[in-house]
């Protein structure tokens, strides 16, 4: 099955979204990242790989330390998510002012008929 | 400290002139069955599972994405007034919880003046959310993304 590895999914969990925002002030080992909260270790560990996945977080082995920083086109990408989201109603707006009008010819053409 | 410019920031306004009137807009933005039609990205199908268009009522609309998974959207309406003005709290998940949403509509003849406003999170959503020591949950996410592109991008 095709999983869906994108800014959106990265985004979608609190959890993710915490982890993104102490990694963009600087970049930590996985202890550290765990340390910040109440989960398992393996849980973050996973978060991470979903991140790494979604292309926001880049893993670098220095020495025995895995460190965790964020990769920056990944990022923008997830940053530009609040204009997509105005833009979804954009096209929602418009999608009305289409389907109001198909309605209202629709509506004059039996109109005729009667 | 820039509260008004985070309103502002906040809130999205969409401004129309439908030509059609009143009544009919009224139609199409309020029955089930045109909402479906209409409501929602392209290539989703919006399905109504909740439609109680009544002040307290809910509303519960979910689509299907191309890869099965669903998206939901719901929200309770706090204020209606027959062809002049719907808002409503929404929720969109798992993008953003306790947004506002209005249309207000106004009659122009045959015309209608059609105004769609969101506004990405009350005040006192945000006062609660301040008080417990938490941001809006994306709000604060793209604060902080912005700061940290304005210090990579120097």
């Amino acid at each position: 099955m095709e999983t869906r590895r994108d800014v959106f999914q990265a985004i979608a969990d609190p959890t993710r979204r915490e982890i993104i925002d102490l990694l963009a002030r600087q970049p930590m080992n996985l202890n550290s990242i765990a340390g910040n909260f109440d989960v398992t270790r393996p849980a973050i560990s996973n978060h991470i790989r979903i991140l790494r996945e979604c292309g926001i977080v880049e893993v670098q082995q220095i020495g025995r330390e895995r460190y965790c920083k964020i990769e920056s086109a990944g990022l923008k990408e997830a940053a530009e998510w609040i204009g997509k989201y105005n833009a979804l109603w954009r096209q929602n707006v418009n999608a009305f002012e289409k389907y109001l009008y198909k309605l209202k010819s629709k509506r004059a053409h039996y109109g005729k008929g009667k | 400290m820039e509260k008004e410019n985070d309103l502002a920031r906040r809130t999205l306004s969409l401004k129309r002139t439908f030509d059609a009137p009143v009544g009919l807009v009224w139609e199409a933005w309020t029955q089930p069955e045109h909402i479906a039609q209409w409501w929602g990205p392209k290539g989703m199908k919006t399905e109504i599972i909740t439609h109680e268009f009544r002040v307290g009522g809910k509303w519960k609309y979910e689509m299907a994405m191309p890869d099965g998974s669903k998206f939901t959207c719901d929200g309770t309406y706090s204020e209606i007034i027959k062809e002049k003005k719907i808002v409503s709290s929404a929720n969109f998940r798992p993008m953003t919880e306790g947004v506002e949403i209005r249309a207000v509509f106004e009659e122009k003849g045959d015309k209608t003046e059609f105004v769609f406003s969101v506004v990405h999170a009350t005040e006192e959503y945000c006062q609660q959310q301040e008080k417990m020591g938490f941001y809006n949950g994306w709000g604060s996410t793209f604060d902080r993304l912005g700061e940290y592109f304005k210090l990579i991008a120097r």
